[in-house]
């Protein structure tokens, strides 16, 4: 299993670093969303500096918050093509060889998984490097106010990396189930908007009325936006009503429920068919 | 059953597919490959090899009946059988993102081949199948010959004891036909291994195998080595083609000397005899005194094209019909279009 395992994961990181368009496409959305969004919605200018701690929950700027919530998000875009690959290695051929193998469902679900969020968190810190840059040339950046324990980088990659393990089985879940990529697309469209729209990625949390703000904290993504924000600024964590960890701990949750459904869905698609 | 059912051997006993509860694709099908045989399953598309075969390696459950391979149950045991087991499928199935060595190096870890083997088994298979210049090449930039002899490297990378080629030389040229065959032949030589293949390329099966069945809608309608096959149609074949299609000289052909029998088709009469050469000029003769005017004469020695009519009543035509599995699949969406009207 474990040198199964191996192997397949090479072969999915050889193809990943083969293609850098895949990694930049995966980059576009939200350095879009940073320059775009995040530069034109300047909620300083409408509030005074006290209503807008409490607005962007200790964020120093609107853009602040913004760009932490985008680090997060990248875990959604860059894993929204790994069911993609599974859909086309089944038009290609290549997955009925592997299935062909002893190689069982877990060693091939696995390894895409395993190489599915290695990117999301180097992209993630990405980010977070591009958003302070844009502060560097004059425009809209990211201030980092919290002084960063090795701790707290480590709840950071955390948090993305549960994030995108939790979003990665979910598109391979799909993948493995669907067969045409328009469908494919379609679902995942049909996830990702809605994901980040109920979430707090975006929203200065403040403005949110109370139902929405119950529905946002059950969102995986809010959970591990709360962990980049509780430790990127400083006196933030007396703006949530939990510690990091709790919320690593939702994630967590999030993740394995996930996982077990994908797994199901995955070795269901690669049984011989009935 | 009859037959050996040990290591190397290949036994399928009543083994059925329906799909869809209808289309019965493979229907009560039962054969002994011995080890160290090579064994053709020869049929038109839409015949049932594909799904036989997908069912022997582990790919597609079975209906009814009972398979073993290399002496291990398929229906009970299919992860021991995909260990035990080589294939080469019809379809490119190697990674075209991989170059060949990876393609070979990813086999070789999924089948576990010892890792102090892996690096010169892989080097040996790419210099056998002349693929060694372009080894660190990607794959989908091979041409057809080099990708598939690619996948042959890929199937038998960990020694099989029983290789399975799917319609393997399907889309190449006649050289890059033989070239592969050359390996193969190669390959079962030196390691032994039983090969089942299916083809619909006649001249293949004729000059490869040392056994084949004939399958046609499911059903074996015939077996054995080629020769009994040949042998089976009693003789040289005559086509008799006559002007006029409307007037029956089966009768007439039957009165000839030496004729074995004969069968009216499509307008054309195929006549068995033991010596062709020699009846052409009766058969000729005895119409020109009936005034039945012709328009062709040929005579064809026994081949398996005329065993192949002979025992399915039909021409054999490489792109004849559709697959069992496209046949499953339009069934199903006429039956869910049929569903949504209801």
């Amino acid at each position: 299993m474990i040198r199964e395992l191996g192997a397949l994961t090479r072969r999915e990181l050889l193809r990943l670093a083969r293609n850098p368009q895949a990694i930049m496409t995966s980059l576009l959305l939200p350095i879009l969303y940073l320059l775009l969004f995040g530069q034109a919605f300047d909620l300083g200018a409408a509030v005074s500096p006290q209503a807008l701690l409490f607005l962007v929950r200790g964020a120093p700027t609107y853009f602040s918050y913004f760009a932490a919530g985008m680090a997060g998000f990248v875990a959604v875009t860059a894993t929204l093509f790994i069911g993609a690959n599974v859909i086309f290695d089944r038009l290609f051929g290549v997955l009925k060889r592997t299935s062909s193998t002893p190689a069982g469902a877990s060693a091939i679900f696995g390894s895409r998984l395993l190489a599915g969020i290695i990117q999301p968190v180097g992209l993630a810190f990405l980010v977070l490097g591009l958003a302070v840059a844009l502060g560097k040339l004059g425009l809209a950046g990211l201030v980092v106010t919290a002084s960063l324990s090795v701790v707290g980088v480590g709840e950071i990659i955390l948090a993305v990396l549960i994030l995108s393990v939790m979003f990665a089985s979910l598109f391979l879940a799909i993948g493995f189930t669907i067969e045409q990529p328009q469908t494919y697309f379609a679902a995942v469209n049909a996830i990702n908007l809605p994901v980040l729209l109920t979430s707090a990625a975006l929203f200065p949390w403040g403005l949110m009325p109370a139902w929405f703000r119950n529905v946002a904290s059950f969102n995986p993504i809010t959970m591990a936006v709360n962990v980049i924000r509780e430790n990127l600024f400083s006196g933030a964590t007396a703006y949530y009503p939990y510690d990091a960890s709790v919320y690593l701990l939702g994630l967590t949750a999030w993740a394995a429920a996930i996982i077990v459904i994908a797994i199901l869905l995955a070795r269901r698609a690669l049984a011989p068919k009935a | 059953m009859a037959g050996s059912s040990g290591k190397g051997s290949v036994v399928a006993d009543e083994l059925t597919k329906v799909y869809n509860g209808k289309v019965r694709a493979v229907d009560g099908v039962s054969f002994t490959v011995s080890p160290g045989e090579v064994y053709g399953f020869l049929g038109p598309n839409g015949a049932g090899k594909t799904t036989t075969v997908a069912m022997l390696t582990a790919g597609l459950g079975a209906t009814s009946g009972h398979a073993t391979v290399d002496g291990v149950d398929v229906l009970r045991h299919p992860e021991e059988v995909k260990r035990r087991i080589g294939i080469v499928f019809q379809e490119m199935t190697s990674d075209g993102d991989l170059t060949g060595r990876e393609n070979l190096e990813l086999a070789a870890a999924l089948y576990g081949v010892p890792r102090t083997e892996v690096a010169s088994r892989v080097r040996g298979l790419l210099e056998r199948m002349q693929v060694a210049d372009a080894a660190d090449r990607l794959a989908k930039t091979y041409s057809g010959g080099m990708r598939r002899r690619l996948e042959l490297a890929v199937g038998t990378v960990h020694s099989p004891g029983v290789l399975f080629l799917d319609e393997p030389t399907l889309g190449l040229d006649p050289q890059g036909r033989a070239g592969f065959w050359k390996y193969v032949q190669e390959l079962r030589r030196e390691h032994g291994m039983t090969v089942f293949v299916t083809t619909h390329y006649l001249e293949e099966a004729d000059g490869m195998c040392d056994r084949i069945a004939i399958i046609d809608h499911g059903h074996i309608v015939a077996s054995g080595t080629p020769t009994e096959l040949k042998d089976r149609l009693g003789g040289d074949i005559v086509t008799i083609r006559p002007i006029q299609s409307d007037h029956d000289v089966a009768p007439l052909l039957r009165t000839v000397p030496g004729v074995l029998s004969v069968a009216a088709q499509d307008g054309n009469y195929r006549v068995k005899c033991t010596n062709g050469e020699a009846l052409v000029p009766a058969l000729v003769d005895a119409c020109a005194r009936s005034q039945v005017g012709l328009a062709g004469v040929s005579l064809k020695r026994p081949s398996l094209d005329e065993v192949f009519l002979e025992f399915t009543g039909r021409e054999f035509r490489e792109d004849e019909g559709v697959s069992a599995t496209d046949r499953a699949v339009m069934l199903g969406r006429v039956q869910n279009q049929l569903g949504g009207r209801r």
